[in-house]
């Protein structure tokens, strides 16, 4: 330890070897580096200016100094320097107890923590002294006797981060039990920082302790916890913890689904000096009622964790209506609009019996979280008896309005008393118009929904006026009269909306806002949870469980099922760690934390003055020998440079970059190369949207003329395709063969073009497999010689295709007889032309037409042919411009060749996609003539 | 290490003559055919002498003077009317024109931004003169290589001359000049001050016009050296040392500069014309400006 400098040397002797750095420095002088050679004709001026010149015969002073300094730190770093070293810190004699703080809070430094205690260990085992372990959230139990230093240190190894909150009650009567049994020469309490409740008495009993007393203190700053997720109408809510810091700080918060894939992530702000931080993942009900898990990313431990069971699920609504179902008319029924609005969000039980009295306790049994009455008036007195006592636990009714309800009297399941009958707007008796929705207030539900402007109410019940109906009013018309009110009742809700549930009485219930007011309503609704109160306790075995990191784990063998019932709320114990319990088709998830805690730094003047307070050493200890090294490491780069440099190789115009790429060589070498995480190239950009799109596709033959025809040609057959048939082909693409994936198209368009490479055999390979696989491939050569594979006179770019084809395996062709379902897939084709209307469509020849004899109506050949070759040039005649104009003329008389041209793609496209199903067509006049017999 | 900045173009020892002829050969041809594409860039100004003489070409119809030799009357003009012609014919004599190219060690010298050798350079500017000056009938002469011929095809003719002519590393010896003919001289002119001025106060006492022609690399005048170099003079093979040649940069410019000025100064007071041209410059830009020299003595003459 070098005194002001908190730095310690393993092998300070090596240190002697600076003396060496004076005859370094002699030895560095006198060599040179070489000069640069060079012919130099007008030597004769050049030797009137050098004569003056002093030739250095020594290398530069600064060179000297880099290399001297170089010399310095090798051995500096020889010599072993620890920034912050660790210091002994045992002394005093008798058993050396360590109470060490073992849960949540400690799992992000659970390593170092176990450094300490590891060299608290070590230092025991060479003083010779015994050790005793104490985990502050290990439980009751614990054995208190001391251990060897070799036994301590396999047990300290397999101590795990507890996913618990460590008790220091616990904590002081260990304390005093080991002080009262084995009289502990040195004790240890390793903190994780923070205050708990009983940190006072076990301060208390530490200090009481005779021996030495040491707090190895953390700072606790960046521990956060998040102490409650709550499931709200409008988004999922959660309040993150931390101790109190000047400081602001930004955290992330990650929800994911229960399968581990992340669905939503935010950041989260502490403002300087706030302890508290509230959060908002604003999601569609949809996306949250599939969250499984929410955890802080920054700290992984359990406490930094919730996990999310069905209580945040889709809600359950039972459906009843005072009208019975009539269901020839939909959409006159009055369920009929709430349905379609909460079917987003939520699961819908329709009672099977019209009898209310019948349908009540049956939506009851099926635990549903909220019922919808859509106009019923008076109640069975045994219904209301059952409703009422289910709003009382939680449920929440929502009723509409409709002539039964404003006919009705006095009703206890509604939140206002209404008047009788129900009030006209804008009808022929009437003067007032109809009226508008007013926007939500502040404190209502609906806050935050766009009032709908579109929404006139007609007719409506009317409230009668009482004290607190503005209290109980969530949403009004413009004219101050109550459009939507809710009542609390013990720990449910009571909403009406004053018109009914179709749209007779107002158009609310088609609007959109409709939907978000019961998805807000709904939403608020507790989950079924309702009847739990008078369940048996269950026994939940565990299912996984959260470790001290926040990881979720199957459980070990030491997680203990859990109980669960009306009066018994779980508790987290050592026995029942934070995790999921139950099984796979409904569990509960037990959290470390359920709101309502926070988080102190301890206080360390809660200990005695005889106790000493220390850091955990191996938090800030630091070799420097591996940077010194790196350091020299970059000095050498540095003089290489230099001595290039000064030999001149480095001219002027090279030597921003070539000193640029040896310094970033030389960083490279110098810096620890971080993990690769290189993963498998994902599949290309291309080949998802390929695979979502049916394509027309063509290969591309580097000839940039025909692939511009061919991109051009594609274009006009998509168009015509999507114009004219039910295939919407997207946009083409242009191929090439030995790159990219084949299979996400049915047909690839194959122009021949004499400049095109040769594909190799890999290539060809592919293609092959393509059309093995039901790929077909449309060869054009392009060229309008008939009889393409006809004697040896074909043109060149017959005997190219004739070339290409010979790495295929190529089943025996014909052209396309009259009776192919290709003259019949879409349209009725007798020729096949394109740009030129002379050559043949080839195609593979069915295999049973061997058997001339036998008379079919057609050829119902399974499959398509896995190859059609034209010689009519069909892109080139396809093809437009931007504007839509065709690009190149027809070669015909006939007018009509382009249309049939397309109709040609059409064709071979629906041939292509739909296989032989229209080969049926071809039995027509099979059929017609059998029904005429 | 970087290659170096300058270097010696292929030189041929004195032993290897079969090979040295061989590279010549092949050389020579490329540079006619460069030089010919020069020359005709430049010929569309070069004009005739402009005065009536001996020749071929037309020049003007002009009333017999008595006295006059009756051949020369050109009776096809005459007897278009009373008057008698002669038909004169535009002067065509033929002038003497030496030439010599500098192949000295240190006219190979080559720097990586020169496009050719200095004498490489040198011999296309000679051969380029060569097809000019054959072209409108002068008589050429490569001092110390060939007499002087007048041929259509002169150029081919030196080249062949030179083929087969020791290298002229020397300057020079003044005894084949005579006086009113011109000599092109084309070197670096790195020789020793002294030696140069007499051998050039030779060339003038026998009344010959002369034209320096000063052939220099990029690399010889703008110094573009840096950090520790060691020069070597291809000629004599001196050594020098620089510890930090960038810092000689400036000065050796300065230096360099006036010993062009000193050249020039020269050439000057023996009243010939002196032309820098830098092996990275165009070599019709020299030969241009030498076309303008050759010229504007014809007009004083």
């Amino acid at each position: 330890m070098i005194a002001g400098l908190p730095i310690a040397f393993a092998s300070p002797m090596i240190l002697s070897a600076l003396i060496l750095l004076p005859a370094i420095w002699w030895l560095l002088r006198l060599t040179p580096p070489k000069p640069q050679s060079e012919l130099f004709p007008p030597l004769a001026i050049l030797a009137r200016i050098i004569k003056r010149e002093e030739t250095p015969a020594r290398s530069p002073w600064w060179l000297t100094l880099l290399r001297l300094a170089m010399a310095a730190l090798v051995i500096i770093a020889m010599s072993g320097p620890v920034l912050n070293p660790r210091e002994a810190r045992l002394t005093g004699e008798g058993p050396v107890a360590l109470i060490i703080d073992n849960g949540w809070a400690s799992a992000a430094q659970w390593e170092s923590r176990l450094e300490t205690a590891r060299m608290l260990i070590d230092e025991a085992e060479a003083a010779n002294r015994p050790v005793v372990l104490v985990e502050t959230a290990g439980g009751p139990g614990q054995d208190t006797r001391p251990v060897s230093a070799s036994q301590a240190r396999s047990l300290l190894e397999s101590l795990p981060a507890r996913p618990l909150k460590p008790s220091h009650q616990l904590a002081a009567e260990l304390a005093r039990v080991l002080v009262r049994d084995h009289n502990p020469g040195s004790l240890f309490f390793l903190s994780d920082g923070l205050l708990r409740e009983d940190t006072a008495e076990f301060a208390a009993a530490f200090a009481g302790a005779p021996g030495t007393k040491t707090v190895i203190n953390a700072d606790a700053k960046d521990i956060v916890a998040l102490v409650d997720v709550r499931n709200d109408p409008d988004a999922l809510t959660g309040t993150i913890e931390r101790v109190a810091s000047g400081v602001p700080a930004l955290v992330t918060i990650e929800a994911f689904d229960s399968k581990g894939l992340p669905l939503a992530r935010q950041p989260v702000s502490f403002d300087a000096g706030s302890a508290q931080a509230q959060f908002r993942l604003e999601q569609p009900v949809e996306l949250r009622n599939q969250i499984a898990r929410i955890n802080v990313v920054e700290n992984r431990n359990a406490g930094s964790v919730q996990l999310l069971d069905d209580r945040f699920r889709r809600r359950l609504v039972g459906l009843l209506s005072g009208e019975g179902a009539d269901q020839s008319q939909p959409l006159l029924a009055p369920l009929y609009y709430i349905s379609k609005a909460l079917s987003p969000f939520s699961d819908i039980r329709n009672s099977t019996s019209p009898n209310i009295a019948e349908a009540v306790p049956q939506l009851l049994a099926q635990d549903v979280s909220a019922i919808v009455l859509a106009d019923v008036g008076n109640l069975p007195e045994d219904a209301q008896k059952a409703l009422t006592d289910w709003v009382q636990k939680g449920g929440t009714l929502i009723r509409f309005a409709g002539p039964r309800l404003a006919a009705s009297g006095d009703d206890p399941l509604l939140p206002v008393k209404l008047r009788l009958g129900d009030r006209n707007l804008g009808g022929a008796l009437s003067w007032e118009t109809p009226k508008a929705v007013a926007p939500f207030e502040r404190g209502s539900p609906f806050f935050g929904i766009e009032a709908p402007k579109e929404v006139s109410v007609k007719r409506q019940v009317l409230a009668l006026q009482d004290g607190d109906l503005d209290r109980k009013t969530w949403a009004v018309l413009e004219d101050g009269t109550p459009l939507v009110t809710a009542e609390k009742r013990a720990s449910g809700w009571i909403v009406l909306f004053h018109v009914g549930s179709d749209a007779e009485w107002s158009n609310l219930p088609i609007s959109g806002t409709f939907v978000e007011m019961l998805r807000r309503v709904v939403s608020q609704s507790q989950s079924s949870g309702a009847s739990d109160g008078d369940a048996p306790t269950v026994t939940l075995p565990p299912l996984s469980i959260l470790n001290g990191s926040g990881d979720l784990l199957p459980p070990d063998i030491s997680v203990k099922p859990l109980q669960v019932g009306a009066q018994l709320a779980p508790v987290v114990s050592v026995d029942n760690p934070p995790g999921l319990y139950g099984t796979e088709d409904g569990f509960i998830s037990l959290n470390l934390f359920k709101g309502g805690e926070t988080l102190n730094q301890i206080d360390l003047s809660l200990f005695a003055n005889g106790t000493s307070v220390a850091a955990y050493a191996s938090d800030n200890a630091f070799n420097m020998a591996p940077w010194l090294l790196a350091f020299a490491a970059l000095l050498m780069t540095l003089d290489c440079l230099a001595v290039l440099w000064i030999a001149g190789v480095l001219r002027p115009k090279l030597a921003g970059a070539t000193a640029a790429a040896a310094l970033i060589a030389a960083i490279l070498l110098v810096l620890p190369v971080p993990q690769s995480n290189a993963q498998t190239a994902p599949a290309a950009e291309t080949d998802f949207s390929a695979a979502l799109t049916t394509r027309l596709a063509f290969v591309e033959t580097g000839d940039s003329e025909v692939d511009r025809i061919s991109r051009a040609g594609m274009v006009g057959l998509t168009r015509y395709l999507s114009s004219r048939t039910a295939l919407e082909p997207g946009e083409p693409v242009g191929l090439d063969l030995s790159k990219d994936e084949l299979a996400f198209f049915p047909v690839i368009y194959w122009p021949i073009s004499m400049s095109a490479p040769l594909p190799d055999n890999a290539t060809m390979a592919r293609v092959d497999a393509f059309m093995k696989q039901g790929g077909t491939v449309l060869f054009d050569t392009r060229d309008q010689a008939t009889g393409v594979l006809g004697g040896t006179s074909g043109s060149p770019e017959a005997q190219r295709l004739r070339l290409i084809l010979s790495g295929l395996d190529i089943p025996p062709l014909q052209p396309v007889p009259p009776d192919h379902v290709l003259t019949k897939s879409f349209y009725l084709l007798s020729a096949f032309p394109g740009r030129y209307s002379g050559g043949e469509l080839w195609v593979e020849q069915q295999i049973n037409d061997s058997d001339a004899g036998a008379v079919r109506p057609a050829r119902a050949g399974d499959g398509v042919s896995a190859i059609l070759i034209t010689s009519n040039d069909l892109a080139a005649a396809w093809a437009i411009d931007d504007a839509g104009e065709a690009i190149l003329p027809v070669v015909s008389q006939d007018f009509m060749q382009r249309e049939m041209s397309y109709r040609t793609g059409v064709n071979i496209m629906m041939y292509a996609m739909t296989g032989n199903y229209k080969a049926d067509q071809v039995h027509i006049p099979a059929l017609l003539e059998r029904l005429g017999q | 290490m970087s290659p170096p900045i300058g270097s010696a173009a292929p030189r041929e020892t004195g032993r290897e003559t079969l090979a040295r002829a061989r590279a010549r050969a092949a050389l020579i041809p490329d540079l006619l055919v460069e030089a010919r594409k020069v020359a005709g860039n430049v010929y569309a100004g070069w004009h005739g002498r402009r005065k009536r003489g001996i020749g071929e070409d037309f020049w003007q119809f002009r009333p017999y003077v008595a006295g006059e030799n009756m051949a020369a009357i050109d009776w096809r003009r005459s007897a278009r009317d009373d008057h008698v012609y002669v038909r004169d014919r535009e002067w065509q004599a033929s002038h003497m024109v030496w030439l010599w190219v500098d192949e000295s060690p240190s006219m190979l010298f080559k720097s990586q931004q020169a496009k050719v050798a200095k004498q490489s350079r040198s011999l296309v500017l000679a051969f380029a003169l060569a097809e000019l000056l054959a072209r409108s009938g002068e008589r050429l002469g490569w001092l110390g290589v060939s007499p002087p011929i007048v041929s259509r095809h002169a150029a081919e003719r030196l080249g062949e001359a030179l083929l087969v002519a020791p290298a002229q590393s020397d300057f020079p010896s003044a005894h084949e000049v005579r006086s009113h003919c011109d000599v092109i001289l084309i070197s670096d002119f790195l020789q020793q001050d002294g030696d140069l001025e007499a051998r050039l106060r030779q060339f003038a006492r026998q009344g010959a016009r002369g034209h320096l022609v000063q052939i220099a690399d990029p690399a010889e005048q703008l110094f573009p050296y840096s950090g520790r170099v060691e020069f070597m003079d291809p000629e004599t093979g001196n050594k020098l040392t620089a510890g930090n040649a960038r810092g000689l940069k400036a000065e050796y410019e300065a230096l360099f500069v006036s010993h062009v000025a000193k050249i020039r100064t020269l050439a000057a007071g023996l009243g010939w014309s002196h032309t820098l041209h830098r092996t990275d410059h165009l070599a019709s830009q020299a030969l241009a400006s030498l076309h303008v020299h050759l010229t504007q003595d014809r007009g004083t003459r």
